[in-house]
């Protein structure tokens, strides 16, 4: 074990997060290594301190300090109004994004605007890049399509679910899946 | 200061997650669900049960006895006034935490912006720069070595400061403080460890100056 992985390792077997072969792995290491032992030693002492500290008294009137607040103030209501009238600015983004792109194949489908542009007329390496791309995946086969539209598909789902969800469900999201990732 | 300590969190037996246990969570819900209702004794019993824990928290986050009692107050407000949309998803302490370190977070800010306040911090700071220029022997004469860790802590960043305080100070998880701070486990780890390091290398100056201040080096 090198000095720098059990340095990491130090920190996890203070907060009794090691299994019991890490710990193993650890003691080993230590007991041959007098800097790592050291480091423990005074990671140790240092834990020790903070777990020595005392609680605060909070003031003897903080509960009725709080519950004369309390008594003048009413709880508001469940759920806030018109809250789809004030989305959030990822909100505002996802929108003028969609919105942009929507108003792009509107305005480039009309044959008269694509002949005037410089891009999407059919001869500049855009549009044949586009072409090309479009005659690839007629090329191949239905079964191999559908499987790549349906990956596309599951992630673009996910993006977008993510994206108007909220940060509170998108914290909790992100921690079950790391949740179900190994432990390092 | 007008700080009184009691006996520590260990002496007290008092851990977040043991002293709650399911019993006292079903208790939560009832009076949660009461207090949605508008019941006030309910909500007070709610008070009596979390203040001292949520007063800790904004204390060692602010370090000022005064500003901890308002905040302490504001979030009990706070979760007073938004308890019609607290659905459960998370139990009521860690809801109750996270407004605490959100209201704790909003008056540092504030604090920063404070011109008032922030006259007394650059007073606080000439204060520091002339603690600062004092031998590390001078500094113990001052402070024990308990009071100097408060100090460090106070100066961490706040990323740091909240995950000691939640870890060492009140005994929490790695998945309690992530559910507090809403944040991923691998993110508290790296702060925590990060914020250990840090103050164990300030700590390990502090003794080596102290050793080198008794040999008259």
């Amino acid at each position: 074990m090198q000095c720098k992985e059990a340095s990491r390792l130090m920190q996890l077997y203070i907060d009794g997060r090691l299994k019991f072969d890490q710990i193993r792995a650890l003691e080993a290491h230590i007991t041959a290594c007098s800097a790592c032992h050291a480091e423990l030693n005074s990671l140790e002492e240092m834990v020790s301190n903070l777990h020595d500290f005392k609680f605060v008294a909070e003031p003897e009137d903080l509960t009725a300090q709080i519950m004369r607040r309390v008594a003048i103030s009413p709880p508001r209501s469940g759920t806030p109004k018109f809250s789809l009238l004030r989305p959030s600015l990822p909100e505002i983004l996802a929108a003028v994004f969609l919105a942009t792109i929507a108003t792009l194949a509107f305005i480039l489908q009309l044959p008269s605007v694509r002949s005037v542009l410089p891009v999407a007329n059919g001869h500049d390496s855009l549009s044949l890049a586009f072409l090309h791309t479009l005659h690839l995946l007629t090329s191949i086969d239905i079964g191999t399509l559908t499987l790549v539209l349906w990956i596309v598909g599951t992630f673009l789902g996910i993006f977008i679910t993510l994206l108007f969800a909220g940060n509170e469900v998108r914290s909790r999201w992100f921690r079950a899946m790391m949740a179900r990732l190994p432990e390092r | 200061m007008r700080e009184h300590f009691l006996p520590s969190s260990q002496g007290l037996g008092i851990s977040l997650s043991n002293a709650i246990t399911t019993r006292a969570e079903l208790d939560d819900m009832q009076l949660v669900a009461a207090s949605k209702k508008g019941d006030q004794d309910a909500f007070a019993q709610l008070v009596q049960r979390y203040q001292r824990r949520v007063f800790n928290l904004v204390y060692r986050m602010l370090h000022h006895y005064e500003e901890a009692t308002e905040i302490t107050q504001e979030t009990f407000l706070a979760a007073w006034q938004g308890l019609p949309s607290f659905r459960g998803d998370a139990r009521f302490p860690t809801w109750l935490y996270r407004i605490a370190y959100n209201c704790s977070l909003k008056s540092l800010e504030q604090r920063k912006r404070d011109k008032a306040l922030q006259e007394a911090l650059q007073a606080e700071q000439v204060l520091e720069q002339a603690y600062g220029d004092k031998s590390a022997d001078a500094q113990l004469e001052m402070h024990d070595r308990q009071a100097f860790i408060q100090e460090l802590i106070a100066r961490l960043p706040a990323k740091y400061r909240v995950v000691l305080i939640l870890r060492h100070l009140q005994d929490m998880t790695y998945e309690e403080m992530a559910e507090i701070l809403t944040m991923p486990i691998g993110t508290i780890k790296t702060h925590l460890f990060r914020a250990r390091n840090l103050l164990k290398e300030r700590l390990q100056t502090l003794d080596r100056d102290r050793f080198l201040g008794t040999r008259g080096l």
